[in-house]
């Protein structure tokens, strides 16, 4: 079996004069969770599409498990779940009866249906609504069936396009704990959204996609204890920042780094009692201390700096 | 044990069927047909069986018509209308599998109905209108034959349309279209004293165009 669980190469796509996609180039190896991130009209939704074999490339080449997605289709798309935007829905149908559809096409045997129908559903909090017809389920108990549909089958990538949209809050944190419990049983997570926070909390990379090009890989979750260090907090100042000032008050191998004017981070060798002598060091030093973070991922911070505020088109 | 592809959207077709309620539009041609001729022998006093059985027929057939434009359209144009494509579309199957699936049952069972329809007809006609004999226009074989490749003709228009323009209400416009627009030329060589077996030959080669067509423009189908 490939190690590349899905595989995106020189892909353009266009939709009459305007190009959706130019040129972009990636790689998503088995087992990895990967938010794909860019403003509307990047190429999100395109590029799902091209992965599913919904659309095709004006040039370039895509593949899923090493199936090309033109030439072996259905090898292809045995391999993967998809929910693609917000699909339209049968609304006389139950979920049962899409989710039993669904197996069925998938290959799923007949005395393993039910129970594999069942089990999808159960992951997502929605097993009892299954008799309903989808016609009269909530915004967000619709979603969820549909991600059951994904997910029957027991696909080894899943390909979701913005799947905690309509969610409430509680569903939203429970289909994380899915996604990442589904992620540490080895499956491949390629999610397409624009909740930074739902990246990430699942994800352990992110692609930003501006203008239909790729303009950032980088992980979610950068090294932040480097050189030794074992921790590192983001300090905030009532006063603006000035880091020679800060450098001789800190010990090293400690080390500080300008955030912003009035942010700066500190990186440390330690656990708590480093961290406290820290503080305790910029205080009486005169550093007036409005608050402490721990250092986090801020993806947020990155995306706007890579993608930066963009019209739709 | 898995399902072939083919009887996995044979069952989806009959499914959609059921929950819709739309299958309850299979019973007008074996019901409303012959009642609704049986009401038309007696109170016209229709003088011969042939002429019962032709006025019968018509009746049937325009019902039938009714119910393969309506299950054409919706076999295909509900689903992607409605986007449900986007799910099933994405499925490991063939889309020529996708599609024999619906046709099969769509087609199968209006041709079906219009069948018992037509039997039911010939038998009513037989009971209620006793004097044999007479003279028709047509022969009564003839029509029965032309009737299922005209209908086989419009279903395959109509599933045309319906992937052409993605909207079954647009499909069943179009076929209600060539369904004037055929009649009226069968009218026509009718009147003119030329109808043959020719016509309904012409429409069963324009179905298989039409339904070829289909095939490999849903294969093709992008979102």
């Amino acid at each position: 079996m490939s190690t590349e669980a899905l595989l995106m190469r020189g892909v353009t796509k266009r939709y009459g004069t305007l190009d959706a996609l130019k040129d972009v180039t990636f790689t998503i190896k088995q087992g990895e969770a990967v938010g794909y991130l860019g403003p509307n009209g990047a190429g999100k939704t395109t590029t799902l599409k091209l992965f599913s074999g919904l659309t095709r490339p004006d040039a370039g080449a895509v593949s899923v498990a090493g199936f090309d997605i033109l030439h072996e289709r259905q090898k292809a798309l045995t391999r993967i779940g998809v929910l693609v935007e917000t699909p339209g829905i049968l609304p006389y149908l139950s979920g049962t009866d899409l989710l039993m559809h669904v197996a069925e096409v998938k290959g799923v045997p007949l005395n393993e249906r039910m129970a594999s129908v069942q089990a999808a559903a159960s992951s997502l909090g929605v097993k009892d609504q299954l008799g309903r017809t989808l016609g009269s389920l909530s915004t967000g108990l619709l979603r969820r069936v549909l991600l059951a549909s994904a997910m029957v089958g027991n696909p080894t990538t899943l390909l979701l396009d913005e799947p905690t949209l309509g969610l409430d809050p509680a569903a939203r944190a429970d289909l994380r704990v899915t996604l990442k419990g589904l992620h540490k049983k080895g499956t491949t997570i390629f999610l397409t959204t624009h909740l930074i926070d739902d990246v990430e909390e699942v994800c352990g990379r992110a692609i930003f996609l501006r203008e239909g090009q790729v303009a950032g890989d980088e992980a979610v979750s950068p090294e932040i204890t480097g050189d030794g260090a074992t921790g590192a907090i983001v300090v905030k100042t009532l006063d603006q920042v000035n880091l020679a000032d800060i450098t001789g008050l800190i010990k090293p191998p400690s080390a500080a780094e300008l955030r912003s004017e009035r942010e700066v981070v500190i990186r440390f060798q330690g656990g708590d009692a480093a961290q406290s002598d820290i503080l305790r060091a910029l205080v009486t030093g005169g550093v007036r201390v409005l608050g402490v973070s721990p250092l986090g991922p801020d993806l947020a911070a990155r995306y706007m700096a890579t993608v930066g505020r963009q019209e739709a088109v | 044990m898995t399902t072939p592809a083919v009887f996995a959207n044979i069952r989806w077709e009959v499914t959609r069927l059921v929950r819709s309620r739309r299958v309850f539009l299979l019973s007008i041609p074996p019901v409303a047909g012959p009642i609704g001729s049986a009401i038309a022998f007696l109170y016209f006093h229709v003088q011969y069986q042939s002429t019962a059985l032709l006025l019968g027929l018509l009746v049937t057939g325009g019902l039938s018509t009714l119910v393969m434009l309506d299950l054409s359209a919706l076999s295909v144009g509900e689903e992607l209308s409605r986007r449900a494509h986007f799910t099933l579309f994405t499925l490991p199957e063939e889309r020529w599998a996708m599609l024999a699936g619906r046709v099969i049952v769509v087609f199968g069972a209006s041709l079906a109905v219009y069948a018992l329809g037509a039997a039911l007809v010939s038998v009513l006609a037989a009971e209620l209108v006793p004097a044999t004999g007479g003279s028709i226009a047509i022969n009564s074989s003839h029509l029965i034959e032309g009737v299922a490749v005209m209908l086989l003709f419009l279903g395959a228009v109509t599933l045309t349309a319906s992937i052409i323009t993605r909207s079954a209400s647009e499909a069943l416009v179009a076929g209600v279209l060539s369904a004037v627009v055929t009649v009226a030329v069968a009218g026509y060589f009718l009147l003119q004293g030329t109808l043959t077996m020719l016509f309904p030959a012409v429409l069963g080669v324009a179905a298989v165009i039409a339904l070829g067509w289909s095939f490999v423009s849903y294969s093709d189908l992008e979102s």
